[in-house]
Formats: structure tokens, C-alpha cells, sequence
């Protein structure tokens, strides 16, 4: 009998009492292991399972796996782990047989996977998890299921960090912990190896600190991991861990965001990111995380090299003052915005718009508006370049953006090349062009061209242009020549310009394309261009052309005389397209030579000149000839732009005649929409292609209404318009059927963070618009109903007037001698007192030259009554069925006798306010203000400074009702804004309000107002250092406190009843304004 | 140049050579013959245009002295000989007694004194009223009767009517631009001058003039003429007023004095003319663009 079937007989007895299958199953095991192992350890695998059975009710399941688990061990599994299998399946067991079950029946595969050394690890991640209920044992059944995934794709180490994850998340929730191990060995092998260990360790951090974003974090965290630059991507993590260790909120949106932004940044600049970052780490983990995020938009702005000066200035504010360095790296500090523009070398048009505007206007002596480029391309007028300067004869268009140089000064530099040239086409006349108007350096040659018959061309430039049978190479060699001609206007006018602009004229030479390469006629019109920047020794050519090439040149180096005009460019531009038509557009053979041009003397160039077009016979122009190649344009040149001068004249054309159009008048060449139809498909400026997809009926009508709305021409015929209806791109009706809205206008203001003591840059849109107009009864009915009042202050103020001349005594120099001081002068003369010469007296014109804003709050709290202050609701209870159920017994309560609230008492302070300015005559504006939001600013204007006051005002006085929160900071501003605007010598603002600053996002959370009292105080002390007395009247006894914060040493006054006003408002009102 | 003193620069005034002044237009036959038929006579232009050059020149040419006004001041300590014309340092609080006199504290009593206008009506002079706007309302009151066919000079204190004597013809000047809509000259006062138009010469004319007062080539002063031009462009547009031919001449000294263009500029035209940055910075790129 072999040692298995003794030892099943032997053992046969044991089963009596367990399932049947559990025997056979281990009848059939012995066997198996039979060959594998010596008679000891074969008895020795059986007493383990034996064992197993006794332990327990249940632990025969474990058996059971236990005797299948033995013949599935590899072949080659050593006799050690046979044993240590069954004592680990023993103790298992002894703790949880399902436990065990799971353990035994993965066992053997997970093995496959570890080794046999790894085994009693294994099983004691297991155990670690299993914590004696029924929830961690099936986590931990999990776990050892997920056993063979698992370890295919991980090694035990990493394991051991799983472990802990999910032992630390099971602490919350086994759910989320069963979760995130089912997914873990798929969410593991997605990543590289050694990104394992750290995003393991990282989620064990944020275990620990927000469990709840575990799940995210193994669902999202891959992908996001992976943007992160390979070598450094630890170093992240690690960092991220820091996050969470040090703060528990919003730990992996940090992560998120952050990961984000690194993949926006090029992966070579990861690793300087991130030691920055790691720097800032050990003063705020928040302020590392936000400077990951906010990398990509610092990095638009400077260059990586910069980055660490940027760092380093936050990371000074950061060590004297956390909450000030954190806002600096979150981007919300004006300190922060300063250090990045000072260090940033490129130059944004925003910023310098200004300074060109007035430049380009002290050029041309016209109103000149500055746009980007971009805002000329969407108006679809035949721009289609977004990033080129050009100018529509009205406005010059630049590039958003001048990042060429790595120095700032160089960029605003060649952005002032661009501005330079564009203004020089308008102060040196490129657009005004005149068919007839000779010229000043070429003898004619426009007469002596036979025009076409019947043409009837729009403008004329177009009327030179239709000269050409080839129109494409006419405008680019006008093009050229006009460009050589602005440009040496602009070396002879502006000495200080011509450094920056010869070095662009040199790289662009630099730029351009291979001569030889490019077929004849193609490479005489580079060669011009060369010519034009002023790059003669860059010339290449063949020598046996030489004449017509150095012909050209001569004509072209003419247009950079003193004298020459835009008709001088015309002149120009056809002798220049008569040799290049003479020349063949194909490509040289390779026989002959391309040479650089011989010097050529000033002399032999006169000479050439007078070859030139000077027998004054009728000009030929020439066709295109057979073999050409086909003709394209030469490469652009940067720092000139676009010119499209056909356009610009069609434009000026239609400005003018919408002028005439305006005035009643009927301009006798008004432009038909064939006219312009044609000109568009003639013209070579307007690709269109580019211009508009769609086909071209479309196309050139969209085209058309974008040109005339540019003009501000009314409309085209309108039958023009029905035979051809507009595609649905087209605007046309929509804009007049709307209900006229009110104007708004948005301005943006700072806001002051007192924690961070610093502005948050531009945080608030202030969106201003006039107030809509209601009935003036309000107005009257107050006027009536405080009749007696308003006399009274009427009369008060009045009284104010006579003084504004004063008489001035003792003075050394006045009008006339003044009695009492001229006997005092006589006595000290006889006594031998030497007498003050203080005898005379003037009059002096006290001038009132007082501008008073009036600022109203118009926040839902002004609703509140003001009479029965005790009944008060207290806003500090957020649920609003309990506000509404208290507004409702309130309301009903006064439905009887309406009593004041403190709106009204505002607009009745209001109605007084202007009949008591009215009398004196200073100049006031009142406005209202509410919102929501630091996005939504409300600003109403009731009365603008230069608005006259009438029924306009009064009935606007009228709608003025409690609307919604109150930012007091931003309006605030905003009415130092408009008073900094008059030239008032005495400037005063009142704020008339409840005193209580509140708003969504003003502070902390809703109850805190320490944020919002600084940010208004800070607006007031803004106002002082703008030379604006403050002045906050407020109707409320409660709103005290808060004033006597905002208000320290600015004047406030606490008016109970509009009775008192009066009495109160001529004193006031004189002390604020002498 | 004459040191300080009140009286000393009085004598200045009673210009003694030739001033520098170059023709514009027909303004000088205008004067002459204005002069001529005791047409008083309006002077408007902006600042630094050359407008009291032109009196100066003028008051030359029709070889009289003058009697400057214009700033208000002290009355003068000495009523013997030959008549001091006095320069008083002028401000808004310019009033009819400080042009027609007032009386003094003597020891015996009081004492009255000739203002600066009172001198010349009695002498014959030209009298220029420089800024007349300036000058409070009061003065109209003088005015008007000395510019019709009356010429009057009624001195209220005294009692008295003062007829003017022969010479005496009156020029005032005026700048529109910048005075406020308040301090417009009224119609029934401007309606008693002629008016003769100031305005920046041309960019050649204007060159001329600057090399001739500092002493610059004129290469230089086309360059400052060039900018002057450019500059004038942005009135109404972050300026109140163009720069004017004087600061562009002292640009010009300075430059002549050796200090680099771009710096003297800066200082004679930039800073001078506004304290508004984005102004500044604006002019600032005009300059660096024309001088290198």
C-alpha cells in the first residue's frame, strides 16, 4: 500500500460527520503530492489539513481548500512552504475560516507571483486588515483574492503601501476601501514602476487626511500622474503628501489642479517647477501647490530662468507673512502682478495701448484708436490676419502680444517699429493717393496708359490698380515700394527710432528666402524687397540680367528721397512692374552665375533713370507669357504689416459718405453695391477664401454689411438686399428688434485682502448703467410732504451764498485803507512805535468750486424699518422660511401705517440733498449701488456730474429700491473714479447707507465682516490719499459700530429721522466743503 | 539779464534794443495801423506763442516805452522824475485799485499813488494787459471807457476823470484754450478790441526761431520744431495746452549747453508740460523716436 492510501485509511474515520466531496478531495490530493514528497512531509501536508478540520464549526471549508490548494503548488515549491502554507492556513483559521478559504485558493497562484518567500508577508497584509468583524473580513478575503492580479502586476512592497492605504480607508469606510482595491491592480499597471511606491504613499496621506477624495484620487489620479514629467513625478507626490499632511481641505483638488497645470508646461521645466515648489513647501504647502498651478500663466508671462526670481520675491512675502505669500502665488495680490510684470519681457498691448495711442496721435495729428490686430480680423472686412499690424486708416492694429526679444525694452521697441509704420502711412500719406495728382520725382507715366473703357472704378487706388493685367504682382510691388517709402520717411524724421528699426530690417533680412532658388521674376521682386530693408549687399543674381535688376533698384531707391510722395510710389510701382514683366518667371538652369550686384555709383543710377519711362511714350504693359511659372507673392515682412490700401480708401470713401448720409444729404458718387462687388472680386488684398467660408454670393454679402456697418452707412438699397437674401451668419434685423437695454459699461477694480495686506488685482467688476426711470411722484410727494422742510434748508443754505465773498482785514496790500488799523498805524507813528503795516482790506471771491458724490446703498437690508429697531430680524439666521414667516407678521402689522424704512429715508435724505445743492449751485452726482458678487457690482447712476439735473432725475429717484448685497469697497472706487474725473478743488463723497458692508465672497463666509469692514475702510483711505473728502451719513443706529471701524478718522454721522436732516445738513455740508 | 528788484525790471521793459521777433503774417502792419487809428487792440494765441514778444517788438518799432502789466504786486515807492513803468507780479486777485492806484499811509496822512494803468493813460504808452481774463471783473469797469471813443479813465477814490493822452493805446492778450468756460472774455468787452490770431508757427518758422534764441544749429531746432509739432498733436488729448516756442527754446540752451537732446527734452518739454504718467510716458516715445 503506498503512503497516501495508508494514510487515507488511517485518517478515513476523521471525515465522518463532513461532506463527502471533502474526503475524495483529499484522497485525490495525497495522491497527487504523493510523488512530490517524501513519506514525512506527505504526513506531515495531511496532519496540517487535519488540523484544520478540528479547528473550528466551519474550518473544514478552509480543509477543503487546504487539501485543493496542495497538488495546484508548483512542482518545484519547496517543502518549507508546504509547511509554512499550512501553519499560515492554520492561524487564519483559527481567526476567520472564509478568511483562510480565500487565503488557501489563491494561494497557489499568488505564489506564482511572489515566491515561496513572500508568503508569511502576504498573509499578514491580509491579517492587518482583518479586524474580527464581518465587514474587514471580506475586505480582507478581497484582498487575498485579488491576490494573483494583484501580484502580477505589483511587488510585495508596494502591497505593503496598498495595505496601509486601504487599512486607513476601511477606518471610513469599507466600501470605499473594497473600491479601491478592486480597481487597484488595473489602476497599478497603468502606471510605470517606480511611479507605484509614491503615488501609493500619497494616497495613504490622503487617506488619512480626506478619505473621501480616495476614490477620485483612483479613479482620476493616473491619468493626471502621467502628466507629469517621468523623473520628477515622485518628487510631485511627495510634495502633494506634504499638502495633506499639513492641511486636510480640498487635498487632491490641489493635486488635480496642479497636475493639470504641469502638463500645460514643458516636461524639461517640471523639474525646476517643482524644486521651487519644494522650497515653498516647508512655509505653505498651499502656496507650493498653488504656484504648480498657476506655473503655466506665470511661464506666459517670463521665462523659466525668471521663474525663481518670481518665486523668490513670494517666497519673502511668504516668510514675513503667510496669508500675503499665499496670495501671492494664488495670483491675487497686486505685489505679485507688479514682480511678474517687471520680470515678464514681453510687452501686452493692454498694457501700453495707452502710451501708443497718444504717440500715434502726436504723429499724425489724428485721432488714432489702438486695437489688437485680432479685433480687426473678426470685423470680416477683408483683415484676415490676426497677428499682423495694420491700420484701417483709423485705427492701428498690433499684435496682442510682442514676445520676440528676451529683454522687455526690445519688445516695447519693436512694438513701437510696428506703431512707428503704420502711423507713418498715415502721416506720410499712404492712403491718400490721387489718380491725377502728379508726382514729384518721375515724369508721369499714369496719363499715358490707355485706361479700360467703361470702367468705373470706386476709389483710386483701385482706378491705378485696374492699369495692371497682372493685379497680384502690382500690389506687391506697391507694396514694396510704399514700404520703402514709409520706411526712409521714418529714418529722416525719427533719428531715434532707426536703431530698433534697422535691426528688425535686419533680421527680417535674415529671414528671407533663398534667392537663387525662387524662378526669375519671382527673385527680381525679393531682390526689391531686399532693397527695401536697406539689404543691397544681399542681393543675388544672375550677372547677365544685371540691367534690368539694377534698373529696379535705382527706381526703387528713389522713393527714399526727401520728396517723394505716395504718387512717386504709383510712378514707381509701374516702371518697376514693367521690368519685372520683362523678366521670364521661370527658374535658371544652374548655367549662370547669381551674383551680388557690382556697387553701383550714384551717377550711373540718374543715369539709368532718365532710360526709364523718360522717352514719355505710351507705357506697354505687359502679359503674362507662355512657360511661366505661376507668380506668388514674396514672404511678408513682420514689422510692416499688413497694407491694404485699396481697402482703406474704400473705407474712408464709406465713412465719408455715411457722414454725408447723416447730414441729409445725398452724395452725387454714392457707391453701388455693384461697385463694391466688383472691387471685392478684383482686388487682390481681399483673399477670399480666407476671408469668409461659404460660397461667394454669401460670402461677398457678408462681406459687404460688415464694410458698411464699419462705415457706419444705414443700409444698401434694399432691394438690393430681397433679391438675395443673407445667409443666417447675417445679423441684419436682430440687433432693432431688441428692446433698447441700458448701456452698461464694466470697469475693474482692485480689491484690498487685509490678511494677505495686499490688493487682489482687478477682483471686481463695477458694471455702471443709468438708473430706470420711474414716475416723479416720489420726488414731488416728499417735496410736498416736508414742504416745511425743505424751505427751511432751503433758506439755510442760502444763507450759505452771500459769503462767498469775504472781506479780508489787516492786510499789507488791498483795496483800501481800512479805518480802525490806519488810526492805530497814525498813534503808533506819533508815539515812535514802529506801527504794522497791515492797513489794508480786500474783498476775496471765496470760489465754491465743490463737487459732491452721493453714493446710496441700495441693499436688501436697506428694506429693514427703521422706527421698531427692536423687532429687528436677526440676520445672522440664514433660514429664510423663518425670515419670510417674520417679514410676513411684520408686514402685516404695518400695512395699517407703512412705516419708514431706511430706503426711504435715503431717498428722502436724497430729494433734500438736491433742492439744497440746486440753491447753491455745486456740482453733484448721485448714484446707487447693490450687486452680487465680486463679478456683479451694480452701479446706477441717478445723476452723472455733468448731467443737469430734471425729470430725469427725479423719476430715477423713483426706482430706487432694495435690490441685493453690498460691496461697499468696489462702488466706492468706483465713485472716487467719477469724482477724480471733475476738477473740483473740493471733491466729497457721501455714502449713505445701513453701515453694514455684505456680500457673496466678501469675507470668509457669510458671517464674517472683519474682511469687508477693511476692504471699505481701505476704499475711504483710498479716496483721502485721492485728495475726496469721505463722509458716511448712515440712517442707522446699529450700523454705528461697523462705521466707527470703517470710519476711524474720516466723519460719519448717525441720522435717526429724515426731521433732523435739515437741521443737520447746511452745518454739515459746511464744514465738509471750507 | 537784470538782477532781482522790482524797479530794475521795470527798466527792462522799457525795451531799449531791438527784440527779436519774426513776422508770422500781416501782424505788424495790423498793429501799425491799429496803432495808427488808437484801435485797441486783442491778442489771442496759446501760451508761449510769442504774444508779448510782439508787444515788446512792437512798442520797439513805434519807439515808445511801455508800461508792462501783468503781474500784480506792490505799488511803486517813488512818484519823482522820470516814470519807472512798473512790472507787477500778476494772479487772479488783480483788482481795479491795483490798476489804477491807491492810496498810501504817509506820516501827515495819506498819500495817493498812480497804478501802472493811471501812468500810462497819463504818459501816452502802450499799456499790455498780459491774461486780461485773469483779472477780476472790476477791471472792465477801467476798461471800457479807455476803449471807445471816450478814452476815459474814470479813478473813483479820487474823484477824478483821467483823459488819455495821445500815445496811449491799450493791448491785451488772451488765451482760450485753457482758461475755463467761467473766465471767458465777455462780448461787451472783447467787442471793443480788434483781434489778431496767435497761433505756433510753422515747423521751418519755428525752427528759425529757436536756433536764433538759444543759439542751437538748425539741424537741432528742426528736430525741436519737428517735436513741438508731434507734441501739439495730443492738445485736448492729455494736454491742456500744446508745448509752447519758449519751452522748446530752452530745450534748446539746454542742448547748447551741452546736455544731451533726449534729456533736455525730457525736462524742457516732457516734465514741463504734464504730470499725468501716461502723458509723459506718451511725449517721452515721441522724443526718444525723433532725437536718437
Amino acid at each position: 500500500m503506498s503512503i497516501a492510501g495508508g494514510l487515507i485509511a488511517r485518517n478515513r474515520s476523521r471525515f465522518d460527520g463532513f461532506p463527502e466531496p471533502l474526503l475524495e478531495s483529499y484522497e485525490s490530493s495525497l495522491r497527487a503530492l504523493e510523488p512530490r514528497l517524501t513519506p514525512t512531509q506527505l504526513e506531515a501536508w495531511s496532519r496540517g489539513g487535519l488540523d484544520l478540520m478540528a479547528i473550528s464549526l466551519r474550518s473544514w471549508e478552509s480543509a477543503a481548500e487546504y487539501f485543493k490548494a496542495g497538488p495546484q503548488l508548483a512542482e518545484s515549491t519547496p517543502w518549507d512552504t508546504y509547511e509554512q502554507l499550512a501553519r499560515e492556513a492554520g492561524d487564519l483559521t483559527e481567526q476567520s475560516a472564509p478568511l483562510a478559504v480565500s487565503f488557501l485558493r489563491s494561494a497557489p497562484a499568488t505564489l506564482t507571483h511572489i515566491g515561496p518567500n513572500h508568503l508569511a508577508q502576504w498573509a499578514d497584509f491580509g491579517r492587518r486588515l482583518y479586524k474580527g468583524n464581518w465587514k474587514s473580513s471580506s475586505l480582507a478575503a478581497q484582498f487575498y483574492d485579488a491576490g494573483p492580479d494583484l501580484f502580477s502586476t505589483i511587488r510585495v512592497s508596494h502591497a505593503g503601501r496598498l495595505v496601509l492605504f486601504l487599512d486607513e480607508l476601511a477606518r471610513h469606510s469599507y466600501e470605499l476601501a473594497a473600491a479601491c482595491l478592486t480597481s487597484a491592480p488595473e489602476v497599478l499597471g497603468r502606471l510605470e514602476g517606480g511611479d507605484r511606491m509614491p503615488f501609493l504613499t500619497f494616497g495613504v496621506e490622503l487617506a488619512q487626511t480626506s478619505w473621501a477624495d480616495s476614490r477620485l484620487y483612483f479613479d482620476r489620479g493616473v491619468p493626471l500622474i502621467q502628466r507629469v514629467h517621468g523623473p520628477v513625478r515622485e518628487r510631485y507626490l511627495t510634495l502633494a503628501a506634504q499638502v495633506a499632511r499639513d492641511h486636510s481641505r480640498s487635498v487632491f483638488q490641489y493635486f488635480e489642479d496642479a497636475a493639470h497645470a504641469l502638463g500645460e508646461v514643458e516636461p524639461d521645466d517640471h523639474g525646476p517647477v517643482i524644486e521651487l515648489a519644494e522650497q515653498l513647501a516647508p512655509h505653505s504647502a498651499y502656496a507650493a501647490m498653488d504656484f504648480i498651478s498657476n506655473a503655466p500663466e506665470v511661464l506666459e508671462k517670463v521665462h523659466i530662468d525668471e521663474l525663481a526670481a518670481w518665486q523668490n520675491h513670494g517666497l519673502g512675502i511668504l516668510a514675513s507673512s503667510k496669508e500675503g505669500g499665499e496670495a501671492y502665488f494664488r495670483l491675487q495680490s497686486s505685489r505679485g502682478e507688479e514682480v511678474l510684470d517687471t520680470l515678464s519681457a514681453r510687452v501686452e498691448l493692454s498694457k501700453v495701448g495707452d502710451v501708443l495711442r497718444l504717440y500715434a496721435k502726436a504723429l499724425t495729428g489724428r485721432n488714432i484708436s489702438i486695437h489688437a490686430a485680432a479685433v480687426l480680423a473678426e470685423k470680416g472686412i477683408g483683415w484676415v490676419d490676426e497677428e499682423r499690424a495694420s491700420t484701417d486708416g483709423t485705427t492701428i492694429y498690433l499684435p496682442e502680444v510682442m514676445e520676440l526679444y528676451r529683454e522687455k525694452d526690445e519688445n516695447f521697441a519693436a512694438v513701437k517699429v510696428f506703431t512707428t509704420h503704420q502711423a507713418a502711412r498715415l502721416e506720410f500719406g499712404s492712403f491718400t493717393f490721387s489718380f491725377d495728382r502728379p508726382s514729384t520725382l518721375f515724369e508721369d507715366l499714369r496719363p499715358t496708359i490707355q485706361e479700360a473703357p467703361g470702367a468705373n472704378p470706386t476709389t483710386e487706388i483701385e482706378r491705378f490698380f485696374d492699369l495692371f493685367p497682372d493685379r497680384t504682382l502690382a500690389s506687391d510691388i506697391h507694396k514694396i515700394a510704399e514700404g520703402t517709402r514709409i520706411d526712409s520717411a521714418i529714418t529722416r524724421n525719427y533719428a531715434g527710432i532707426r536703431r530698433a528699426l534697422t535691426r528688425m530690417q535686419r533680421e527680417e533680412l535674415a529671414r528671407r528666402p533663398e534667392v537663387s532658388e525662387l524662378p526669375l521674376r519671382q527673385a527680381f521682386v525679393e531682390n526689391l524687397v531686399r532693397v527695401s530693408l536697406d539689404g543691397t549687399d544681399a542681393l543675388r543674381w544672375p550677372a547677365a540680367q544685371q540691367d534690368a535688376m539694377s534698373n529696379g533698384i535705382s527706381v526703387l531707391q528713389r522713393l527714399s528721397e526727401e520728396s517723394a510722395s505716395v504718387e512717386d510710389t504709383a510712378e514707381a510701382t509701374l516702371r518697376l512692374y514693367q521690368l519685372a514683366m520683362s523678366i521670364k518667371n521661370e527658374r535658371e538652369e544652374g548655367e549662370e552665375e547669381w551674383d551680388s550686384l557690382p556697387d553701383m555709383d550714384q551717377e550711373s543710377l540718374q543715369l539709368d533713370m532718365s532710360d526709364l519711362g523718360g522717352e514719355g511714350a505710351a507705357m506697354e504693359m505687359g502679359e503674362a507669357q507662355e512657360g511661366d511659372v505661376e507668380y506668388e507673392s514674396p514672404q511678408d515682412i513682420d514689422f510692416r504689416g499688413d497694407f491694404k490700401p485699396e481697402l482703406v480708401q474704400l473705407l474712408m470713401k464709406l465713412r465719408d459718405d455715411a457722414e454725408l448720409g447723416d447730414a441729409g444729404q445725398i452724395s452725387p458718387d454714392q457707391l453701388t453695391e455693384e461697385q463694391l462687388k466688383e472691387l471685392l472680386e478684383k482686388s487682390a488684398e481681399i483673399d477670399l477664401d480666407t476671408l469668409l467660408e461659404g460660397d461667394l454670393q454669401n460670402t461677398t454679402g457678408m462681406f459687404l454689411s460688415n464694410l458698411l456697418k464699419e462705415a457706419g452707412t444705414p443700409t444698401l438699397d434694399s432691394d438690393a438686399q430681397s433679391d438675395q437674401p443673407l445667409s443666417d451668419l447675417s445679423t441684419g434685423g436682430e440687433e432693432g428688434e431688441e428692446p433698447l437695454a441700458p448701456i452698461v459699461t464694466t470697469y475693474y477694480y482692485d480689491e484690498w485682502d487685509f490678511r494677505a495686506q495686499d490688493y487682489k488685482p482687478r477682483w471686481c467688476a463695477v458694471k455702471e448703467a443709468d438708473l430706470e426711470e420711474g414716475e416723479d411722484d416720489f420726488y414731488e410727494d416728499t417735496l410736498k410732504e416736508y414742504a416745511a422742510l425743505v424751505a427751511q434748508t432751503r433758506k439755510q443754505f442760502e444763507l450759505m451764498k452771500p459769503e462767498l465773498f469775504r472781506k479780508i482785514k489787516k492786510l499789507s496790500d488791498g483795496e483800501d485803507i481800512e479805518l480802525d488799523p490806519a488810526i492805530e498805524w497814525m498813534i503808533d507813528i506819533r508815539t515812535g512805535v514802529s506801527p504794522s503795516d497791515k492797513v489794508y482790506w480786500r474783498r476775496n471771491k471765496v470760489d465754491r468750486d465743490v463737487a459732491i458724490a452721493f453714493l446710496l446703498d441700495m441693499s436688501a437690508s436697506t428694506d429693514e424699518e427703521i422706527a421698531r429697531r427692536d423687532q429687528q430680524y436677526d440676520d445672522s439666521d440664514d433660514d429664510p422660511r423663518k425670515y419670510l414667516s417674520w417679514w410676513v407678521t411684520k408686514r402685516r402689522q404695518e400695512l395699517a401705517a407703512p412705516p419708514k424704512r431706511i430706503i426711504d429715508l435715503e431717498k428722502e435724505a436724497t430729494v433734500l440733498l438736491i433742492t439744497a445743492l440746486e440753491t447753491i449751485g455745486d456740482d453733484y452726482g448721485i448714484y446707487g449701488f447693490s450687486g452680487y458678487g465680486r463679478d456683479n457690482v451694480e452701479f446706477y447712476v441717478l445723476k452723472d456730474f455733468d448731467e443737469q439735473f430734471g425729470e430725469t432725475t427725479k423719476k430715477r429717484i423713483d426706482k430706487v429700491t432694495p435690490i441685493r448685497s453690498t460691496r461697499m469697497g468696489p462702488a466706492i472706487r468706483h465713485a472716487i473714479h467719477k469724482l477724480s474725473e471733475t476738477d473740483a478743488k473740493v471733491r466729497i463723497l457721501v455714502l449713505l447707507s445701513d453701515g453694514r458692508p455684505q456680500d457673496h465672497g466678501y469675507g470668509r463666509d457669510r458671517t464674517e465682516k472683519e474682511y469687508a469692514i477693511h476692504d471699505t475702510k481701505q476704499a475711504l483711505n483710498e479716496a483721502k490719499r485721492e485728495g475726496i473728502t469721505p463722509f458716511a451719513l448712515t440712517v442707522d443706529r446699529a450700523g454705528h459700530d461697523y462705521l466707527k471701524t470703517m470710519c476711524e478718522d474720516m466723519g460719519y454721522e448717525v441720522v435717526g429721522d429724515i426731521e433732523s436732516l435739515p437741521r443737520r445738513l447746511p452745518a454739515l455740508y459746511r464744514s465738509l466743503t471750507e | 539779464m537784470a538782477p532781482g528788484g522790482l524797479v530794475l525790471a521795470a527798466e527792462e521793459f522799457t525795451v531799449r534794443e531791438e527784440p527779436y521777433y519774426l513776422p508770422l503774417g500781416d501782424e505788424i502792419e495790423l498793429f501799425e495801423a491799429a496803432f495808427e487809428q488808437r484801435i485797441p487792440v486783442l491778442l489771442k494765441g496759446p501760451t508761449g506763442c510769442g504774444k508779448t514778444r510782439f508787444v515788446e517788438y512792437m512798442s520797439w518799432r513805434l519807439g515808445r516805452p511801455m508800461t508792462h502789466i501783468s503781474q500784480g504786486g506792490e505799488a511803486p515807492l517813488d512818484d519823482e522824475g522820470p516814470r519807472p513803468f512798473v512790472t507787477v507780479a500778476c494772479h487772479e486777485d488783480l483788482t481795479a485799485s491795483d490798476l489804477v492806484g491807491r492810496y498810501l499811509l504817509d506820516t501827515d496822512g495819506t498819500r495817493w499813488i498812480d497804478g501802472p494803468l493811471t501812468r500810462a493813460v497819463k504818459t501816452g504808452a502802450i499799456c499790455y494787459l498780459d491774461e486780461v481774463v485773469e483779472a477780476r471783473k472790476d477791471t472792465t469797469v477801467l476798461i471800457h471807457p479807455l476803449t471807445d471813443y471816450r478814452r476815459l479813465l474814470p479813478i473813483e477814490k479820487l474823484g477824478q476823470v483821467v483823459e488819455a493822452a495821445d500815445g496811449f493805446l491799450l493791448v491785451i492778450s488772451y488765451n482760450p484754450g485753457y482758461q475755463s468756460a467761467l473766465k471767458d472774455l465777455k462780448h461787451s468787452t472783447r467787442q471793443r478790441f480788434i483781434s489778431v490770431e496767435f497761433t505756433y508757427p510753422t515747423r521751418e518758422q519755428e525752427a528759425e526761431i529757436i536756433s536764433h534764441e538759444s543759439g542751437v544749429d538748425l539741424a537741432v531746432s528742426i528736430e525741436l520744431a519737428k517735436l513741438g509739432e508731434k507734441v501739439r498733436n495730443l492738445k485736448e488729448h492729455g494736454l491742456s495746452e500744446g508745448v509752447s516756442t519758449r519751452l522748446l527754446i530752452y530745450a534748446g540752451r539746454l542742448i547748447e549747453r551741452g546736455i544731451e537732446p533726449r534729456r533736455a527734452a525730457q525736462v524742457g518739454v516732457t516734465w514741463a508740460l504734464t504730470d499725468d504718467l501716461e502723458v509723459q510716458r506718451s511725449i517721452e516715445e515721441v522724443v526718444t523716436s525723433i532725437f536718437e
